[in-house]
């Protein structure tokens, strides 16, 4: 294991930010904290690259008692989500800074740097300041300033949170590849649950200050353990007292066992994917994804009478 | 009224208001200067006591600016990075010397360090405090203290302190973090306070006054010397020497519009 942290917990004056939270992040793995605002997330990561100072708990880094140790010495690589570029260096000094500040050889930070430079694809802007870059330059810098001095986790609090939609999809594929490339533990925050599943190897469902689950992308989606994160990954639509997928709902044109009859009130057309949304005969709304080829075959229009059952339902005690 | 009109009945209230107020008498002090000549200027400025009220005035201002650099950076510091008990007072407590008036500072200063004051044993122990070069020195310390720490404080919250956890992280401690990356980036805010406090080194009076005993060509600095030869009714004299702590302070405002940051960043 790279991180082992046990039993975590931060207050912050009355707010509980982490409460008693366990977790073991594997050597070489690619590990997100996914959560809403609030959920704790960034506050673990904080914890563990030893920016914040846990009430209780300790974190175990590479085997080593990390709890007491000063963020400069834990070996972590820290990515910001506002970059915290170093605004009066140039990026090649920025990159440079840990290696400079370990006093290695002129001849060796400037190899590494140039290295570094090709790996994030900033070569050209090597001599410019950050105000001169955009935030995806930015942000690669910073990615390049953290894995300079060959940290043993690398820690990035949503990375991608300040850039836009089109260049967060670029890095988001972009921090994949470098991951399969350098294979540093790496631990990543984010709120979006669409860049956890597509990036992460593991990913760690925070909610109020607690982990609710721990697992492989596909693992949450289809065996979620609470109703928090069967709602968090993936759409739900709500059938009695429990969760449907809503692809998982099928709607047929005659009754059958176990269906409910529902009138169709909209017919979403979304390109490949269509979205009827139905009023039960108790008053109930609820959803249902289709393709647009099933659509078609049932000839689905507004105000018809469809007969609705959930193939995999969940009920959350 | 047009705008381009009221723009320019605005400029001239403005231009108005400070020659009446200031450039007008400081042109007259000039014109009074080299009234007689440049050589009357000369000679009223280089009598043993006047050079001796300049180099003192010097030697308190090259004393007293490095201190309250040191101290002011470092109370910035300390009131926007740190949480410690009694915050709120330190932050208005650096404000104080604002607020009081030099007069009474000097007055304070000669209570703490007169032979009934808390700090007379020293004065009995043969070290000459008031009336001397460390009480003037205190007093303009105290008066010129909160110049730095005052244009810190905005620029430190301004900039956060994400750039130093991440060079924290980075493997730099606490000392080579202040001076690679916080200094940098507070430097045009602690030149501005240094000139600032110059400024106000230079033309401390009243506290000064209060302290120094004003013994000529001894405890008598420049400020101090224009009122002496006020009073003596040699007004070239005085003049010759406003004009030269005006041009000082000229130097140092003009020195400050030079090294303004040239927008550098957005």
């Amino acid at each position: 294991m790279s991180i082992v942290a046990t039993g975590i917990s931060k207050r912050f004056g009355d707010f509980v930010a982490l409460d008693d939270v366990s977790l073991e992040v594997r050597r070489g793995s690619l590990t997100a904290l996914l959560g809403p605002s609030g959920s704790g997330k960034s506050t673990l990561l904080r914890v563990i690259a030893g920016l914040e100072a846990p009430d209780s708990g300790e974190i175990v880094i590479s085997g080593e008692d990390a709890t007491e140790l000063a963020p400069q010495k834990r070996g972590v690589g820290f990515v910001f989500q506002h970059y915290a570029a170093f605004k009066h260096m140039t990026v090649r000094n920025n990159i440079a800074f840990g290696l400079t500040i370990r006093k290695r050889p002129k001849a060796e930070i400037r190899e590494r740097v140039d290295r570094l430079l090709e790996l994030v694809q900033l070569q050209q802007f090597a001599d410019r300041y950050p105000a001169q870059l955009s935030g995806g330059q930015r942000q690669r810098m910073a990615l390049a300033r953290a894995l300079a001095v060959e940290p043993e986790v690398l820690l990035l609090d949503e990375p991608f949170g300040a850039l836009d939609a089109r260049v967060r999809a670029e890095l988001r594929a972009w921090l994949r590849r470098l991951h399969d490339e350098v294979h540093v533990t790496t631990v990543f925050v984010t709120h979006d649950q669409e860049e956890a599943m597509e990036v992460a190897d593991q990913i760690a469902v925070m909610n109020k200050g607690r982990i609710e689950q721990v697992g492989g992308p596909r693992d949450l989606y289809e065996e979620p353990a609470t109703e928090f994160v069967m709602s968090f990954i993936g759409p739900t639509t709500r059938v009695g007292d429990g969760w449907v997928r809503p692809h998982d709902l099928v709607l047929l044109l005659d009754p059958a066992d176990g269906t409910t009859e529902a009138m169709i009130e909209r017919v979403v057309h979304l390109g490949f994917e269509v979205r009827v949304e139905l009023l039960c005969a108790d008053g109930e709304k609820m959803w249902a994804q289709l393709t647009r080829d099933r659509c078609e075959e049932l000839e689905l229009a507004q105000g018809q009478i469809v007969y609705v059952r959930a193939a995999e339902e969940r009920v959350f005690a | 009224m047009t705008s381009a009109l009221r723009r320019v009945g605005l400029r001239a209230v403005a231009l108005t208001y400070l020659s009446a107020i200031l450039l007008g008498p400081l042109a007259l002090v000039f014109y009074r200067t080299f009234e007689n000549g440049v050589g009357a200027a000369w000679d009223a400025l280089s009598t043993p006591e006047t050079v001796n009220a300049f180099k003192l005035t010097l030697i308190i201002t090259a004393i007293a600016v490095p201190l309250n650099t040191i101290f002011g950076i470092a109370c910035a510091l300390a009131i926007v990075r740190r949480r410690f008990p009694g915050k709120g007072l330190v932050n208005a407590f650096v404000d104080l010397p604002l607020a009081l008036s030099p007069v009474v500072v000097g007055l304070s200063l000669f209570l703490l360090y007169g032979r009934d004051g808390w700090f007379g044993w020293l004065d009995e122990n043969g070290i000459q405090v008031l009336f001397s070069l460390p009480a003037m020195v205190i007093a303009t310390i105290f008066v010129s203290l909160p110049f730095v720490a005052r244009e810190v404080v905005p620029t430190l919250r301004e900039i956060g302190d994400e750039q130093e956890q991440a060079a924290r992280t980075l493997g730099a401690g606490s000392w080579p973090t202040f001076w690679r990356i916080t200094l940098p980036a507070i430097r045009w805010a602690v030149i501005y306070g240094v000139i600032l406090t110059t400024a106000r080194c230079l033309g401390e009076y009243g506290a000064v006054a209060v302290v120094s005993g004003r013994l000529q060509g001894e405890t008598e600095t420049a400020t101090l010397r224009v009122e002496e030869r006020y009073e003596s009714f040699d007004l070239a004299g005085a003049y010759a020497i406003s004009i030269v702590l005006a041009l000082i302070a000229v130097l140092v405002l003009v020195a400050m519009t030079a090294i303004r940051p040239k927008e550098e960043a957005a």
